[in-house]
């Protein structure tokens, strides 16, 4: 038996509050979604306006992060482009190359997943590391 | 065109952390719907399962598209000879726990809670949630009541 380290809600809230607090008028609106290491989601929510479309991009990116480790646009660029491969390699439907997906990592282990939904995917991925940076892991 | 009543994120996470401090130290799942039944609010308590928040997911579905509370729903299709497999839709369940939202008689979404430990206590706390919920209903109407038109008894 042996013991891991796992991504707790409370760890999510503080990511929530942080991105609330970092988003500008100019944004559209929001969706969240932060997971545990296995993609389970820990914390979902939808600003209003924001179609449920949104949500379940999110939800794909950090299960996609979550999951393979990596950030989601890293593993377009490097596993996917690169290599000439496909999603259906993967013989998973959650999995996405969408980017604003990022792995979170503590004391070089994935626990988690945090990623945004409903701007372009350069500033989804930008607000996702605001959730991680509040969080204070990696 | 019909305008459609949508509980907003504001009250759906407020529904949730209601239910969420009713619920102590128990390890459980919320979430919050639309009335298409797509999540606008969910959360995942230190200790609770990938299950829990798949059913709480599912009941907070089943409540807002069925417009029918989860053990409601059980009971009417039990007594109607059906099951859940009549709906062609797996998302759907009839495990309590799953209340429907309304205001103004229109469904405006649904509160699903799992992983209390029993689906009867599961549902005791999704009341409380969609009873927050249902007090913002009456604070509007008390800002909007006419007290001249309330009788004196």
């Amino acid at each position: 038996m042996f013991q891991r380290e796992s991504l707790g809600v409370a760890d999510a809230e503080k990511a929530r509050d942080a991105i609330l607090g970092a988003l500008t008028v100019t944004d559209n609106p929001i969706a969240l979604a932060i997971a545990d290491d296995h993609g389970v989601p820990i914390l979902l929510m939808r600003q209003d306006g924001a179609p449920p479309r949104m949500l379940r991009r999110a939800r794909a990116k950090a299960y996609t992060a979550a999951n393979l480790g990596v950030n989601t646009v890293d593993f377009r660029d490097v596993e996917i482009k690169a290599k000439n491969r496909t999603l259906s390699d993967w013989g998973d439907p959650m999995i996405t190359s969408l980017q604003g997906g990022i792995a979170i990592k503590h004391n070089d282990a994935v626990v988690g997943g945090i990623a945004m939904s409903g701007n372009t995917t350069i500033r989804d991925e930008a607000l996702a590391a605001i959730g991680l940076a509040a969080m204070g892991v990696k | 065109m019909p305008n459609e009543l949508v509980i907003s994120y504001e009250d759906a996470r407020m529904a949730a952390e209601t239910v969420v401090k009713a619920a102590g130290d128990r390890r459980i799942a919320v979430a919050v719907t639309d009335p298409g039944g797509d999540v606008i609010y969910a959360t995942r308590q230190d200790g609770a399962s990938a299950v829990d928040v798949r059913n709480a997911e599912r009941k907070a579905y089943t409540a807002a598209l069925i417009g029918r509370d989860t053990s409601l729903w059980r009971n009417q299709i039990t007594h109607d000879g059906r099951t859940v497999a009549d709906w062609s839709d797996a998302n759907t369940t009839t495990l309590h726990g799953g209340w429907t939202l309304r205001r103004d008689s229109q469904v405006i979404g649904g509160l699903g809670v799992a992983g209390s430990g029993t689906e009867d206590r599961d549902e005791q706390l999704a009341l409380k949630g969609a009873e927050a919920a249902a007090q913002l209903s009456v604070d509007v109407w008390l800002t909007k009541r006419d007290p001249t038109l309330i009788r004196d008894r």
